[in-house]
């Protein structure tokens, strides 16, 4: 049997923000502008050696990489510069690879806008929020709606293809008015992508140890449906359950992770997933993972501080905890090839979910309910 | 006749809490039965669920040696008892292995319904009773003030009761000096054919059945063939000894002593306690056994998995071996589908039997609402017994229901008494009888079982601030004006929610009911509409507004472990709900009735 080529993606983590914001669980740390980014680029190259001398070269070439954070924008130009060239000069990359880099709208760092793009990023990722400084206050945001509009100016002037904006609703305090402006003023400044998601409060922030008060429940639903409307009329299409986008600019990165692809992951508490068919035929799938703390990640070698092979019942889970965010799904067929396992492993809690309304069932995606009942449809599909 | 005289063997009865463990852990030190370095606190309290409960649940042995004042090595056999209401039965299988018992009472806090009624077993049994005063050490102690009460309450002569301090160590050497003046030694022929009491039994996974037992008369010996004489099967035994507290084998048991026999029984029913163990083809007759315990609570198990269906019988098996007084027949639900009715001596009981069937045999189960045994007397003359509210007939078909009285015996300070009263009265309860005894009050009342079995010790304790307690045993039949309270969901009756109410109370206990159940509901994809009915009228009824949407917003992109976590929390919420019709029914909501009226 030959083997059908995953795609493959390249993750590379910035760890460092200005300052932590109250919601955000993800793996940031705060600190000034004395970034170590020699030091920094030496040690992502070194993760990527690693993983290639490890794992050996991937079966297709690179579709996309994404610098995410933290605070990506913290870096000079001239380091991402040379973290894209350093693994174009390991890796092939598609002619047409997506290169993203996720940015604050701060002054200091939508200076530098013209320098990625000079250095090859060709999708600028926002972290606009909100566009309301009342909200952005309550977000323990560094910027305020100005920044955001400016931002987003330069963005677009410095020539970026592609430009995602994040955006918030159910901020605290937030009213129907003020989530209908953000994405009024998104769509005048005709971004092609937006990731428009709920504020959820995680374990494990700011946030959760003092709960902002949220609107009410009937404000929230009126919030989320009035944007979602405004969304659609302009041509938005929601091709995954928080992310939205025209004239097919979806977001290739994520759709590799969505997809159940394969991907490097570099950088301090990054998390990779690499799959190799062995002789006999079946399909070996690893997760990585590197040292979280910069500092630790800094001191060592590139070798991960995780890996866990993925198989069985694991697998099948997090194939479907992934592919069914997305609305089209997967084919019967890309299940089988992402993940080694028949697809009558997927019975018979796919027949019941099926018959109760929740998936397809012509292929592996969720029906409207389902995507809007995933966490349920999830529970109800594993073991 | 072989020398018994250094042999005694005895129990301790004491109320939680007076420091029964650290009095038997400290006889056990005293007497070298296990180095410092072995002595894991409380070691009597083996099973994983007392040590965390603080409580005995299951009978344990074990033996010490002690070398008295007078020159003379004696034998201790000590047989731990359990010391909670629910479990008065095995307190009076252990006393049938002991000549004697030490009353240990809490020299601060007096004299409880729990131990009188223990003591009154004890001296029924013609065992010889020591009372002791533990916690000497306090400065709350006032042992003149407990030595009127153990005298006016329980009515046997303290004034040569032990002072002693488990904790400090204080007057062990005492109570241990006149365990062996006041006990008396056993009696038997050890040359008489074997008669041993089984105690105890339970299984263990590598041993098979182990059994505890007391030697009546004669002797057993490795290598001897016995029988269970009601089973008549023939076992070769393969190890006797007895417990120090470790498990250590002897050549032999005689007459007078307790230790456990292993005789290779593979079947759980092989050797059921009350039993008697006697040689093959020995015509040796059985000893009188133990009173069959009747169970008071009944409730549905059903597994959250209905394939777990078998894991759930061979559990109950094997429980039932270590636990003679759990019941259990097949149920089916219309809505939990396949399970068993279990019987239980009281709601404690029954939350050691699911914890335990969940944490050592790895099953879900979903436990419905508990009920008492209804006796009802149909139309056509036939008396029937109800366990469980959905097997009620048809009203047109029953002459009278009668519910099930006990007689409470409820012992409380004086200053606590007006809130025991009122407790009572709304329980429906009939006063019988009322003494002032030193400063305590004791209050004889007839209550419905249940009102009773749910939760009356509970909130005895939180209206006299724990200083009440509770003792009883079922009385009588009587005729009542009860009915069926039948809950729907989403306009379809689920048998097992269904509860049996006192007439006067259906309408508040179903809008109290349906209002818990829609707290306890989680909101899901639909509405749930819950509503309270008596045969065909609609006596209350809430609704639990369907969610928008249950799905998780950020993606965080490649790092499945974040992914993962949400979804083994929302596989952990599915592992205590049941799928009825197309709603989820946690398994608080089964048990809804029992937070009515809090």
């Amino acid at each position: 049997m030959s083997p059908p080529a995953l795609p493959t993606a390249v993750y590379i983590h910035v760890p460092w923000c200005v300052r932590k914001c109250p919601y955000c669980d993800f793996n940031s740390h705060e600190r000034g502008d004395d970034l170590p980014e020699a030091a920094y680029l030496r040690r992502i190259l070194a993760d990527l050696t690693w993983d290639l001398d490890h794992f050996g070269p991937p079966a297709a070439p690179i579709t996309s990489l994404f610098f995410g954070g933290g605070t990506p924008s913290l870096l000079q130009p001239e380091t991402i510069g040379a973290v894209i060239e350093g693994i174009a000069d390991r890796l092939p990359l598609a002619p047409d690879c997506e290169i993203t880099l996720e940015a604050n709208p701060g002054t200091a760092e939508a200076g530098r806008f013209q320098g990625y793009r000079a250095a090859g990023v060709n999708r600028l990722s926002l972290g606009i929020q909100s566009f309301s400084a009342r909200a952005l206050e309550a977000l323990g945001r560094i910027h305020d709606g100005e920044d955001g509009l400016r931002a987003l100016a330069l963005a677009k002037a410095a020539g970026f293809p592609r430009i995602n904006l994040d955006l918030m609703h159910g901020l605290p305090g937030q009213t129907v008015a003020e989530g209908q402006r953000d994405i009024e003023l998104a769509l005048d400044a005709g971004v092609s992508h937006l990731s428009y998601y709920q504020l959820t409060i995680e374990p494990n922030t700011a946030f959760f140890r003092r709960p902002p008060t949220l609107p009410e429940e009937s404000i929230l639903e009126r919030l989320e449906d009035r944007g979602r409307r405004l969304l659609e009329d302009a041509g938005f299409e929601p091709y995954e359950i928080s992310a939205w986008a025209r004239d097919g600019h979806y977001c290739r990165h994520n759709l590799t992770y969505w997809r159940f692809g394969d991907y490097y992951g570099l950088g301090p508490g990054a998390h990779g997933k690499l799959s190799r068919w062995d002789g006999a035929g079946g399909l070996q799938v690893m997760r990585t993972q590197r040292s979280r703390v910069p500092e630790h990640w800094l001191r060592g070698d590139g070798a991960p501080s995780a890996q866990t092979p993925v198989e069985g019942d694991a697998l099948r889970e997090e194939c479907l905890l992934n592919v069914l965010r997305l609305r089209e799904g997967i084919p019967f067929e890309a299940f089988e090839a992402h993940t080694g396992l028949p697809r009558a492993c997927l019975d018979p809690e796919r027949e019941a979910q099926v018959a109760a309304g929740l998936l397809r069932e012509d292929r592996l995606a969720p029906t409207d309910q389902g995507l809007r009942f995933l966490n349920p449809l999830l529970a109800a599909l594993s073991r | 006749m072989t020398d018994l005289s250094h042999i005694r063997n005895f129990s301790i009865i004491a109320h939680i809490d007076h420091g029964k463990s650290t009095l038997s852990d400290r006889l056990i030190q005293v007497c070298g039965g296990l180095s410092d370095r072995e002595m894991a606190e409380q070691v009597l309290d083996s099973m994983e669920l007392e040590r965390e409960r603080g409580i005995t649940i299951k009978a344990q042995s074990v033996t010490l040696h002690y070398d008295a004042a007078d020159g003379r090595r004696y034998q201790l056999n000590f047989i731990d008892t359990p010391g909670h209401v629910d479990f008065s039965y095995e307190v009076s299988r252990s006393l049938y292995a002991c000549e004697g018992a030490l009353l240990v009472v809490d020299a601060g806090q007096g004299v409880e319904a729990q131990s009188v009624a223990n003591c009154y077993t004890a001296l029924d049994q013609g065992l010889e009773v020591v009372p002791v005063l533990n916690k000497m050490d306090l400065p709350q102690a006032d042992p003149e003030r407990v030595k009127l009460q153990i005298e006016e309450i329980i009515g046997i002569d303290a004034s040569d009761a032990i002072p002693v301090s488990a904790k400090s160590g204080m007057g062990i050497d005492v109570l241990l000096e006149a365990l062996i003046a006041r006990i008396p030694p056993p009696t038997g022929d050890v040359d008489g054919p074997l008669q041993a009491l089984i105690i105890d039994s339970w299984f263990d996974n590598y041993q098979g059945v182990v059994s505890l037992v007391r030697v009546t008369q004669g002797a057993i010996k490795k290598g001897d063939r016995v029988m269970a004489r009601s089973i008549g099967k023939v076992h070769q035994v393969d190890q006797v000894g007895c417990f120090t507290p470790k498990q250590t084998p002897r050549d032999g048991l005689r007459a007078g002593e307790v230790g456990y026999v292993i005789a290779g029984i593979k079947d759980v029913r092989g050797a059921p306690v009350g039993d008697t163990l006697v040689l093959e083809r020995s015509d040796a007759p059985a000893l009188p056994g133990f009173e069959k315990v009747k169970p008071q609570v009944f409730a549905g198990l059903f597994p959250v998995n209905a394939d777990d269906f078998e894991d759930f019988r061979d559990a109950l098996e094997k429980l039932t071996l270590n636990d003679a007084s759990l019941f259990y027949e097949p149920e089916t639900s219309d809505a939990l589908g396949f399970g068993f009715r279990c019987g239980f001596l009281g709601m404690l009981h029954m939350e050691i039997i699911q914890e335990r069937l969940e944490r050592e045999y790895d099953l879900d189960l979903i436990t419905t609402a508990p009920s008492v045994v209804y006796e009802v007397l149909l139309k056509n003359q036939e008396t029937i017994y109800i366990d469980n509210p959905s097997a009620l007939p048809d009203p047109s078909r029953i002459e009278e229901i009668r519910e099930p009285i006990v007689r409470a015996n409820i012992l409380v300070p004086q200053e606590h008494v007006g809130a025991v009263m009122t407790l009572c009265q709304e329980r429906r309860g009939l006063q019988v009888d009322m003494q002032f005894l030193g400063g305590q009050v004791s209050l004889v009342y007839d209550l419905p079982m249940g009102e009773v079995v749910l939760d009356l010790f509970d909130r005895l304790k939180s209206a006299t601030r724990g200083f009440a307690s509770l003792e009883y045993g079922f009385d009588r039949f009587e005729a009542a004006s009860v009915q069926r309270l039948d809950v729907l969901i989403n306009g379809e009756p689920v048998d097992a929610l269904a509860l049996i109410v006192h007439k006067q109370n259906s309408a508040y206990k179903g809008r109290d009911l349906v209002e818990k159940m829609r707290e306890l509901i989680p909101r899901q994809m639909y509405d749930v509409a819950i509503q309270a009915a008596v045969g065909s009228k609609i006596v209350a009824r809430s609704n639990v507004k369907a969610l928008r949407k249950d799905v998780t917003a950020k993606c965080y992109g490649g790092d499945v472990s974040r992914k993962r976590k949400l979804l083994e929390k929302q596989k952990a919420g599915k592992k205590r709900m049941k799928q009825v019709g197309r709603v989820e029914i946690p398994q608080e909501a089964f048990l809804a009735v029992l937070q009515v009226g809090k």
